[in-house]
């Protein structure tokens, strides 16, 4: 809880060999995100937002280059430590929500709480504060099915900040949603990011992110083209 | 556990009856394709129990016989057939769970944790195919010994629980029970170790972008 910067990359790279070429899905990235910010990570399809997003979660290992967590170097992790870095470092959310279908909104948000090892009842007690604290108090025993998308990315959401992370890792949280669901969603990770001071990154094409972004990381063919901080934004608009 | 820089690495638990509980959950809620796995192994566990019972009623009804060798080997086939069968099935499982196996590591899961979920599932898969395999079977040689042997009833009890002295002894009904969930428990796990071990080998990153 001391370090400045939550996560910092160093040349970060990933190459994709597909028979004679190489695609640089990532080239180059050097970033850091300081703790408590909010921060998006725009570029047009393709772009290499995804790519980022794994290699900052620990979901796939870089070709080139490091990624720091709280000044870790995950690269050196094993995978029980990689598991627990995701148990309890990250909360990720996703385009397409990734709750189990199978398990109750409440049971999907209790979920990481068991790798963890939290008792079955404080699950249970904090469970229903994070799905109250999303709009979702009414809602706990409806399955996945029985959830609008918007419902969806809340229990998502919810899910993420179960281990109490300290980075929120979102790769286009609002892609399927429309255009005022959106909206509800980004401004609900804005308030838990202010709330709660965790550390949130987004990648996105969507606009309506800019506005509560302290900052701004525009990326184009897997390189960093450049960085605004909120000031520059509101000055532009 | 272990430091790693400022981080103390706790340990990452599973219990083992929540496992038991995700894996009924995915049963109840999937129960097609748990139906077409187990289908497989109802028809092997079937065919064996059929296969048992009528020769122990011809014991009965005739005073000689038993299993031939070639019948052995038919049911040898037969419970090959059936495993493959689970295989597939178990494949095609993991296969449309991909996402949910890539999401269930975000979340903490290890790579045992996801072999755990599916090889439990494939116990029970096992265990409930096994139970309706017998009773199929032992219904199906009980038409066999009273329609086609034309076997009165109590020749068809002593071949079920084995009163009546045989030339050669032919398991019993409930010993069949206890080989037929043995026999079908011990296929499934079999069967379904590679499908089980690919998806826990699956990696988020790989598993997320696939289909999509
Ligand atoms: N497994 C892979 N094999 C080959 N190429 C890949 C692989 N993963 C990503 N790429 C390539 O890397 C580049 C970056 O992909 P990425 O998914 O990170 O883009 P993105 O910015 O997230 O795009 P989108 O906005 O469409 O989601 C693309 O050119 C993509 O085709
Ligand atoms: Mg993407």
């Amino acid at each position: 809880m001391r370090y400045e910067y939550t996560v910092e990359t160093e040349d970060l790279a990933k190459y994709y060999y597909m028979g004679k070429y190489v695609v640089k899905a990532l080239d180059g990235i050097n970033l850091r995100v300081r703790r408590g910010e909010y921060l998006s990570i725009m570029g047009p399809s393709g772009s290499g937002k995804t790519t980022l997003f794994n290699m900052i979660g620990g979901l796939d290992r870089p070709t080139r280059g490091r990624v720091y967590i709280d000044e870790v170097d995950i690269s050196k992790l094993d995978a029980y430590e990689l598991a627990w870095l995701r148990c309890r470092k990250i909360g990720y959310v996703f385009q397409t929500f990734n709750l189990i279908p199978v398990l109750t909104a409440l049971e999907n948000v209790m979920l990481p709480m068991i790798f963890a090892g939290v008792p079955r009842e404080q699950r249970i007690k904090k469970a229903i504060e994070l799905l109250n604290a999303v709009g979702l108090g009414d809602r706990l025993h409806h399955k996945p099915g029985e959830l609008s998308g918007g419902q969806q990315q809340r229990v998502a959401i919810a899910r993420a900040l179960a281990n109490d992370p300290a980075i929120v890792l979102a790769d286009e949280p609002t892609g399927n949603l429309d255009l005022n669901t959106g909206l509800e969603i980004i401004n609900l990770m804005r308030t838990l990011n202010k709330e709660k001071g965790v550390t949130v990154i987004t990648a996105t094409h969507d606009l309506k992110m800019i506005d509560v972004s302290d900052r701004i990381v525009y990326i184009r063919d897997g390189k960093i083209e450049r960085i605004e901080t909120r000031a520059e934004v509101a000055v532009e608009a | 556990m272990s430091r790693v820089g400022t981080w103390e690495i706790g340990e990452i638990k599973f219990p083992f009856s929540e496992a038991v509980r995700f894996s009924l959950e995915n049963i109840k809620k999937r129960f097609t394709r748990a139906a077409i796995t187990a289908a497989s192994v109802v028809l092997g566990i079937a065919f064996m129990n059929s296969l048992m019972m009528m020769a122990a009623i011809n014991q009965q009804v005739s005073g000689m016989g038993g299993i031939e060798l070639y019948q052995y080997w038919l049911l040898f086939i037969s419970l090959l057939v059936c495993a493959v069968g689970i295989t597939n099935s178990m494949l095609i499982a993991v296969t449309e769970r991909y996402k949910e196996i890539g999401t269930w590591k975000t979340l903490g899961a290890l790579d045992k944790h996801v072999l755990e979920l599916f090889l439990i599932e494939a116990s029970l898969i096992g265990l409930i195919g096994g139970l309706v395999g017998y009773i199929a079977g032992l219904v199906a040689a009980v038409i066999y010994g009273a329609v086609f042997q034309g076997a009165p009833m109590d020749k068809i009890s002593s071949a079920f629980f084995g009163t009546k002295m045989v030339p050669l002894p032919l398991p019993t009904a409930p010993a069949l029970l206890v080989l037929s969930l043995v026999v079908a428990v011990g296929i499934s796990l079999a069967a379904s170790l590679y499908p089980a071990y690919k998806g826990a080998k699956l990696e988020p990153a790989v598993a997320f972008r696939f289909e999509v």
